[in-house]
């Protein structure tokens, strides 16, 4: 209490409007100040209301930089072309629809909105190097350009090359988490480990990307396609490719040209479904799109419902501190106080109330967003400054609205009905 | 017409005609003014008496604008009360009137120092603290500036309530039995301030069912019923001032 008389006295030391609505300022505080347990209580809505907005505003923003990194990573043209399954008159799938590698080499020469490609083998894998064995390694069987269109490069020795393709040589190149977890260090490369106990060179390591979504990236393993596929034959019936469009803009046309090479080599007739699939990033941006959208609608619900409990408790309160304050009304107004002094008076009052409020949900808000950005997918996690001008604005907001009608029903009391109030 | 008066100090600035007030209560009807006609002058020190229920502290909040009659006119230096908007009633009772209450009426969890700046602050007069500290010294509470209301005594709480009331230089001093709550002793200090507030040139209007008090003044205005039944100079009058009351009478 010693402290903030001391401050009251500094603020109205300041000459001129700004000592009258500082002055205001403090004896508002001052009053909540008295009725501590009240005041928070009554503010309880707004907490909620501003703690969500902040929490919710920076984990959406923070998970949203964070899918788009992981998109930046994957290359930011890229698309993967797979086999559709060819389904029966019932819908039953009958076979997979093989996507030939003359296929792909057609796409490669016609599409001139495609840049590169690239086939792809996937399979999982057992990798061993002396007493260590892994299982469940992601292998992928791809050309020498693996590299720029999905963004991945070695940084430490080299990728295969064309040759190495041609000749399906056993060459290999490892992602960090393998290396990690064959608990080598990088001297690895040069040696030799077995992938599903063939003898294959290690000739290079992947820089590292860490994780997404909780899953390591890191994990991967590449050999060139054409010795996967003299490993596991039957993955033939699986082929996939990597598509890099000419430039992002190009990637509708690029496309639309894969589609239309596509279904002119497999003869498929108008009206009959693409035998392929295609997977694109903004698959992912639109499935986070569509996230984000739920939680803005679920955040929106939370904020409105919390801003009018809490608008309708600082209405409450300040009925209540109007009632208390009959006589201090009447005395204020008996030297000299006009109505809109009293008004102005329990506005601010109001108004510091749930700004108050909006504060303190802004410090939760804060701790909450921190505690988030620990979790390794939300390191990303930043509190925009939008969202606490837009928190405070609304706690804010709801102070004036509130308590408007408090303030207004104190300010029309008859000074002499007041002071002889109980 | 006073016009008459060559002494300017002697001028009209409460004028009542004919001032009813009726309060209801319920069904019932009370009638606490019946007719009230007075006036008075700049400078005259009066003491309003009567039995309880008769109508005094009616009349005072009529006088300090915290009220409106029924019936009748309260012209205040030659101005119509009944006219002025709700801003510039708000303005007579910062800046005219004094009014000092009964039961004190400071802000509780309020310096003596705030208490007396509060009027101050809605005129947003300047050298608000100094103007407050020399009221303060002027009551003799010169060293009690940052005590509160529950850190007074009764005496004291009325000195800082009277320098509030005295914050901005008001012409009139309305005053309703503000010793009805002090003992004798500190009642006489409380009339000595007033004394003195009365020797610089204000008006002052006590209400009181103290005899004592209401010789210290130098016109009593008793009420009965809400009438006025007495109205005269007391042994402490001026000639002058004598002379007015009893022929107004
Ligand atoms: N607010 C009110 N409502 C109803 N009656 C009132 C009110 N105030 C005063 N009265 C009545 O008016 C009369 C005069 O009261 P008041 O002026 O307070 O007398 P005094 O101050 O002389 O004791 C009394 O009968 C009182 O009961
Ligand atoms: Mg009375």
């Amino acid at each position: 209490m010693r402290l903030l008389y001391a401050v009251l006295h500094m603020l109205v030391a300041i000459p001129g409007g700004v000592a009258l609505i500082g002055g205001a300022v403090v004896t508002a505080l001052v009053q909540i100040w008295a009725n501590k347990v009240r005041s928070l209580l009554t503010v309880l809505g707004i907490i909620i209301a501003v703690t969500s907005i902040i929490t919710v505003v920076s984990l959406t923003q923070g998970f949203g930089d964070y899918v788009t990194n992981f998109l930046r990573g994957l290359g930011t043209n890229m698309m993967v072309c797979y086999p559709e399954w060819i389904r029966g008159p019932r819908g039953e799938f009958l076979r997979p629809a093989e996507l030939s590698i003359t296929d792909i080499q057609s796409v490669d020469t016609h599409a001139d909105a495609v840049r590169r490609t690239s086939p792809v083998v996937f399979h999982n894998s057992t990798v061993e190097y002396g007493r260590r064995q892994l299982t469940g390694i992601n292998l992928r069987g791809t050309n020498e350009l693996f590299q720029p269109i999905r963004n991945y490069y070695v940084d430490l020795g080299r990728f295969y090359g064309p040759v190495d393709v041609e000749n399906a040589a056993q060459v290999c190149v490892l992602g960090r988490e393998v290396l990690r977890k064959l608990e080598c260090d990088e001297s690895l490369v040069g040696d030799y480990i077995h992938i599903d106990s063939q003898r294959f060179q290690v000739i290079g390591l992947l820089e590292a990307k860490g994780s997404f979504m909780g899953e390591n990236q890191d994990q991967v393993i590449c050999v060139p396609w054409t010795t996967a596929l003299k490993m596991y034959p039957e993955q033939r019936d699986y082929l996939a490719f990597f598509v890099e469009a000419a430039a992002e803009d190009k990637i509708p046309r690029a496309e639309g040209q894969l589609v239309r090479i596509l279904r002119q080599r497999h003869g498929l007739k108008p009206g009959q479904a693409n035998d392929f699939g295609l997977f694109k990033q903004d698959q992912i941006l639109q499935e986070f799109h569509k996230i984000r959208t739920i939680a803005t609608s679920v955040l929106a619900g939370i904020v409105s419902i919390s801003l009018l409990v809490g608008g309708i408790g600082i209405m409450n309160v300040m009925l209540v501190s109007v009632a208390e304050r009959t006589r201090e009304i009447g005395l204020r107004k008996s030297v000299g106080a006009r109505r809109r002094d009293i008004l102005m008076q329990f506005l601010t009052e109001s108004v510091v109330l749930s700004t108050v409020g909006g504060a303190i949900g802004i410090v939760l808000g804060y701790g909450l967003a921190a505690l988030a950005s620990m979790h390794p997918s939300m390191t990303e996690v930043k509190v925009p400054g939008w969202s606490v001008a837009l928190a405070l604005g609304f706690s804010a907001g709801v102070g004036i609205f509130f308590g408007l009608m408090p303030a207004l029903k104190a300010a029309i009391i008859h000074p002499i009905d007041a002071l002889r109030h109980e | 017409m006073i016009a008459t008066n060559d002494n300017a100090a002697q001028q009209v600035v409460i004028q009542l005609v004919d001032l009813h007030k009726i309060y209801r209560v319920g069904t019932e009807l009370v009638h606490a003014l019946r007719g009230v006609s007075l006036s008075i002058r700049k400078n005259e020190y009066v003491a309003i008496m009567g039995p309880s229920g008769s109508g005094k502290s009616t009349m005072l909040n009529i006088l300090g604008c915290l009220d409106v009659p029924s019936d009748g006119a309260y012209l205040l230096a030659g101005q119509d009360v009944a006219k002025l908007s709700q801003s510039r009633l708000a303005r007579v009772r910062g800046r005219q009137i004094g009014f000092v209450f009964q039961s004190f009426e400071l802000l509780p969890r309020t310096t003596a120092l705030k208490n007396v700046e509060l009027p101050m602050t809605y005129t947003r007069a300047r050298h608000r603290r100094r103007r407050a500290l020399d009221g303060l010294s002027r009551v003799g509470l010169g060293d009690r500036i940052h005590h509160r209301p529950n850190q007074l005594s009764g005496g004291q709480k009325q000195r800082v309530a009277i320098a509030r009331a005295l914050a901005q230089q008001p012409d009139i001093i309305l005053a309703d039995e503000p010793t009805g709550n002090l003992d004798s002793v500190t009642g006489d200090e409380i009339m000595d301030i007033f004394d003195a507030v009365h020797a610089d040139g204000q008006t002052i209007i006590i209400v009181t069912h103290e005899d004592h008090i209401a010789a210290r003044c130098h016109r009593v205005i008793e009420l009965k019923d809400g009438n006025v039944v007495r109205d005269e100079a007391t042994g402490r009058a001026p000639d002058a001032a004598r002379r007015e009351a009893s022929t107004a009478s």
